[in-house]
C-alpha cells in the first residue's frame, strides 16, 4: 500500500514536472540555413514573436547545405535554402526517418556586382562565365580600366554558388585564383571595398555596390518574376513532413502567403511571390 | 670577461626588454583604444526623437507626456517638407513627358531617403518591419542621411578606359524650379528641430532585447547567451579538470602511462578550436543527442573540452608546489590521503588552481569557432535557465563576427557591433580582475 502510494506520488511528481517544465521552457521553432533567405528569416521570426511572445524562434545563417545537414540530422525544424534540395541530400533524409517539404517563399535575382567606380554596366552570361573560368582577367577585355579582376564566389556549403553554377558556369570550373567567401554579406563588403572586384549575390544585399545588369536586363521585381532575368531562382524553406496550420512552424511558414509577409519579403529586398 | 663588456652585455639585454615591453603595450593600446573609443558609442551618442519614440513605444519608456510635446515641434518643423512634397506631386502630373519620367525616378530616391531619415510620412501605411517605422535614431547616422536627400551620388564614367570618378550632384539642382526646390534647404536648416537630437546615456544596450535584427534596442540575448556559455563551461570543466590533476599527482603511479596521459592532454590543449566545434556537433548533438538542435547545453560541454587541458595543467602544477611537508604533516597526523587532500591539499593549491580558471574562463567567453555549430544562432530571445537545456542562444563573439560580414545592413549598424566587442572585451576583464582579486585574498589568508 505504502509503496503503491509513493509510486503514484513519484508518477504525479514526475508529470507535474514535465508540465511545468514544458510551461517554463515555451515553444521554439529552430531555423537553420542559407544566408540569402536570412534577413527573410529574421524579418518573419521578429514579426511572429511579436504576435506570439511565448514562442522563442532562433535564427542561424549557416548556408543552404548545412540547413539541409541540420534538418536530415533533425537539428532544425525549418531549413532555408536558397537552391532546391538536392537527390542525395533526400535520400540521406529518407534513411534519417526526415522527410522534406518544400515550400518555396518568394523569388530572388542572383544580382551580378561590382564597385560602383566600375564602368562596366552590362555582362553577358558567356561574359560571366569567362571571368569565372579565368579566360577573361582584365577588366580591360570588357571595356572597363586596366585592373586585374579579382573573383569573388560563394563557398560550396552555398546555395547562391551551386544555382550560379547551374545557371552560369554550366559544369565548367571555376578559375583556381577564385576567391571564396562564407556570406552573402561578406561577397558584398569585399566589393564595397574592392574596386577590381565582382562577386554575385542575393538582391537583398546590393545596397552600397552597382548591380550590373545581365544580357540587358536589370535584376528587379518584374523581371525576376516574368523569368526574362535568367539569374532568377526561387528561394525555399523546408521542413520535416508537413506541417499543420495549428503548429508555431505551420503558422510561421503561412506568413509568406499574408499580406504582412509579402510587405516584408519586398522590404528587405526580395521579390514575393504571384499571388 | 671584461667588466666593460659585461656590462654592455647587460645593458643591451635590459634594453631589450624593456622595448618588448612597450611595444606589447603599444599594441594593447592600439587594439584597446579604437575598442573603447568606437565602443562607447553604442552607448553615448546623441539621440533623434525618433530614438525616444522608438523607446517608448517598443520598450515601454520614457514620459509619453513628454515626448508628446516634443513631438508637436517636431511635426510642426517637419510639415513644409511633406507640404513640398506633397504639392510636387501634383506638380509632377502637370510637367510634360520627358522631364517628368527624370523627375519621377529621382523623386523616389528623395521619398525613400527622406523616409529612412524621417521615418514614414504621416499617413502613409505602416510597414510591418521595424526599420520602416521610424526615422534615424542617432544623429550621427541622421546625417549620413541628410547627405543622402541632399546629393545623389554619381559616376563619371566619361573617361573611357579609366574608372569612374565619384560626383555628389546636388539634388536642388535636379529640382531647380520645381516646388520641391525650396524643402532642400529647409531641411537642411531645421533637420535639428525635426530630430532634436539631444545627448544620451543608453546604458540599456546591455539590457535590452535586440529589435529587427539589431537594428534597434541592445544586447542582452548575446551578454545572456555568453554568460551562460562560459558559466556552463566553468560547471563541467572545472570538477572535471580539477579531479583529473589531484589524480594525476596523487594517486596514478608515475611512470608511462601517466607520461602519456600528460602528452596527450598537452596535445589537446593544442587543437584548433575548430576541430572542438565539429567535434562538438558531431558527437554532443548527432551522436549523443543532448539536445535535438544547438543548444547552450551541447555549446557549454564543447567549450568545457577545449579549456579542460588548461585547467588540468594549471591544478596540476599547483598542486605539486605545494610543498611536501605540509603533505607529510598532515598524513603523520593520522590523515587518510583523502582527508589530507581535501583540507590541506586543495586550500593551498587554490591560488594556483584559480589562475587556470581565470585564464580558461576569459577563452570560454571570447571563443568563437567551437560554439559556430554548438550553439550559437544570429537571432533569439533571451532564454530562461531551463530553455538553456535544449535551445540555442546569440552570443558576444559569434554575433560579432555575424554583424561584421553577413548583416545586409553592415554600415547601419557599426555601433551595435563595437558595443558587442567593447561589452565583451570588458565582461572578460571584469571576469579576470575578480578571480584575480579572489586568488590575492585566498593567498592573504593561507600567509595570514
Amino acid at each position: 500500500m505504502n509503496r503503491k502510494y509513493t509510486r503514484f506520488t513519484a508518477a504525479i511528481l514526475g508529470a507535474g514536472l514535465t508540465a511545468v517544465t514544458a510551461l517554463a521552457v515555451g515553444d521554439k521553432i529552430v531555423i537553420d540555413g542559407s544566408t540569402t533567405v536570412g534577413p527573410i528569416a529574421k524579418a518573419f521570426a521578429e514579426y511572429y514573436m511579436g504576435k506570439n511572445p511565448s514562442v522563442n524562434i532562433s535564427v542561424s545563417e549557416s548556408g543552404s547545405g548545412n540547413g539541409a545537414k541540420s534538418l536530415v540530422n533533425n537539428a532544425c525544424d525549418v531549413a532555408t535554402m536558397s537552391r532546391p534540395m538536392k537527390a542525395k541530400e533526400k535520400k540521406a533524409a529518407e534513411g534519417a526517418g526526415i522527410l522534406p517539404v518544400e515550400h518555396i517563399v518568394a523569388m530572388d535575382g542572383i544580382a551580378v556586382i561590382v564597385h560602383p567606380s566600375n564602368p562596366v554596366a552590362d555582362l553577358t552570361v558567356d561574359k560571366l562565365r569567362a571571368i569565372y573560368t579565368g579566360t577573361v582577367k582584365n577588366w580591360k577585355e570588357l571595356g572597363g580600366p586596366d585592373a586585374d579582376i579579382v573573383v569573388i564566389s560563394r563557398d560550396t556549403n552555398s546555395g547562391t554558388y551551386e544555382t550560379f553554377e547551374t545557371l552560369v558556369m554550366k559544369k565548367e570550373k571555376m578559375a583556381g585564383k577564385t576567391e571564396y567567401v562564407g556570406s552573402n554579406g561578406a561577397s558584398r563588403q569585399r566589393v564595397t571595398t574592392t574596386p577590381a572586384a565582382i562577386a554575385y549575390v542575393g538582391l537583398a544585399f546590393t545596397e552600397g555596390v552597382k548591380a550590373i545588369t545581365v544580357d540587358q536586363v536589370v535584376a528587379n521585381h518584374e523581371t525576376v518574376l516574368n523569368g526574362k532575368y535568367v539569374l532568377a531562382r526561387p528561394l525555399y524553406m523546408y521542413t520535416n513532413g508537413r506541417v499543420s496550420d495549428t503548429t508555431h512552424v505551420g503558422r510561421f511558414l503561412n506568413l509568406y502567403r499574408t499580406a504582412e509577409g509579402r510587405r516584408m519579403i519586398e522590404d528587405v529586398g526580395y521579390v514575393p511571390l504571384k499571388n | 670577461m671584461e667588466l666593460s663588456t659585461r656590462k654592455t652585455l647587460d645593458r643591451a639585454f635590459s634594453g631589450t626588454g624593456m622595448f618588448s615591453i612597450c611595444l606589447m603595450t603599444a599594441s594593447l593600446l592600439v587594439i584597446l583604444l579604437p575598442v573603447f573609443a568606437k565602443g562607447i558609442k553604442a552607448f553615448v551618442f546623441r539621440e533623434t526623437i525618433e530614438n525616444r519614440k522608438m523607446i517608448l513605444e517598443q520598450f515601454h519608456r520614457g514620459d509619453s507626456a513628454a515626448l508628446d510635446i516634443e513631438w508637436e515641434s517636431a511635426r510642426t518643423a517637419r510639415q513644409p517638407v511633406y507640404d513640398a512634397m506633397q504639392a510636387f506631386r501634383i506638380e509632377l502630373d502637370t510637367l510634360e513627358g520627358s522631364r517628368r519620367r527624370e523627375l519621377r525616378s529621382s523623386f523616389r530616391e528623395v521619398e525613400s531617403a527622406l523616409q529612412s531619415l524621417l521615418g514614414p510620412e504621416p499617413g502613409s501605411t505602416l510597414s510591418p518591419l521595424l526599420r520602416n517605422r521610424y526615422g534615424q535614431t542617432r544623429w550621427d547616422r541622421a546625417q549620413v542621411k541628410l547627405q543622402q536627400v541632399l546629393f545623389r551620388e554619381a559616376w563619371d564614367y566619361s573617361r573611357p578606359g579609366e574608372a569612374g570618378t565619384r560626383q555628389w550632384i546636388p539634388r536642388k539642382q535636379t529640382f531647380a524650379g520645381t516646388r520641391l526646390e525650396p524643402m532642400f534647404d529647409h531641411l537642411e536648416t531645421k533637420l535639428d528641430s525635426m530630430l532634436q537630437p539631444r545627448w544620451t546615456f543608453y546604458w540599456r544596450f546591455l539590457s535590452d532585447d535586440s529589435r529587427d535584427s539589431h537594428l534597434f534596442g541592445g544586447i542582452w540575448p548575446e551578454v545572456l547567451g555568453t554568460l551562460y556559455l562560459t558559466i556552463g563551461a566553468m560547471l563541467f570543466a572545472v570538477p572535471m579538470g580539477v579531479i583529473a590533476a589531484i589524480y594525476l599527482t596523487e594517486y596514478a603511479r608515475p611512470g608511462r602511462v601517466v607520461q602519456i596521459l600528460r602528452t596527450c592532454i598537452s596535445t589537446l590543449a593544442g587543437v584548433p578550436s575548430i576541430v572542438f566545434g565539429l567535434f562538438g556537433l558531431a558527437f554532443f548533438i548527432n551522436t549523443l543527442q543532448v539536445s535535438s538542435s544547438k543548444s547552450v547545453l551541447a555549446g557549454s560541454m564543447t567549450l568545457a573540452l577545449l579549456i579542460l587541458p588548461t585547467i588540468i595543467r594549471a591544478s596540476e602544477e599547483a598542486i605539486l608546489a605545494v610543498p611536501r611537508t605540509y603533505k607529510e604533516a598532515a598524513l603523520s597526523l593520522g590523515s587518510g590521503t583523502w582527508n589530507m587532500i581535501l583540507t590541506v591539499l586543495l586550500p593551498a593549491a587554490l591560488p594556483g588552481i584559480l589562475t587556470g580558471i581565470v585564464i580558461s574562463m576569459g577563452r570560454a567567453a571570447g571563443e568563437t569557432a567551437p560554439i559556430i555549430f554548438t550553439a550559437a544562432v544570429s537571432v533569439g530571445k533571451p532564454l530562461t535557465l531551463l530553455q538553456t537545456l535544449t535551445q540555442p542562444t546569440p552570443a558576444l563573439p559569434w554575433n560579432i563576427y555575424n554583424l561584421a560580414t553577413e548583416h545586409a545592413a553592415v554600415e547601419e549598424i557599426r555601433h551595435v557591433q563595437f558595443g558587442m566587442v567593447l561589452t565583451l572585451v570588458v565582461m572578460v576583464l571584469i571576469l579576470n580582475a575578480t578571480a584575480i582579486a579572489i586568488r590575492a585574498r585566498i593567498a592573504r589568508r593561507m600567509k595570514g
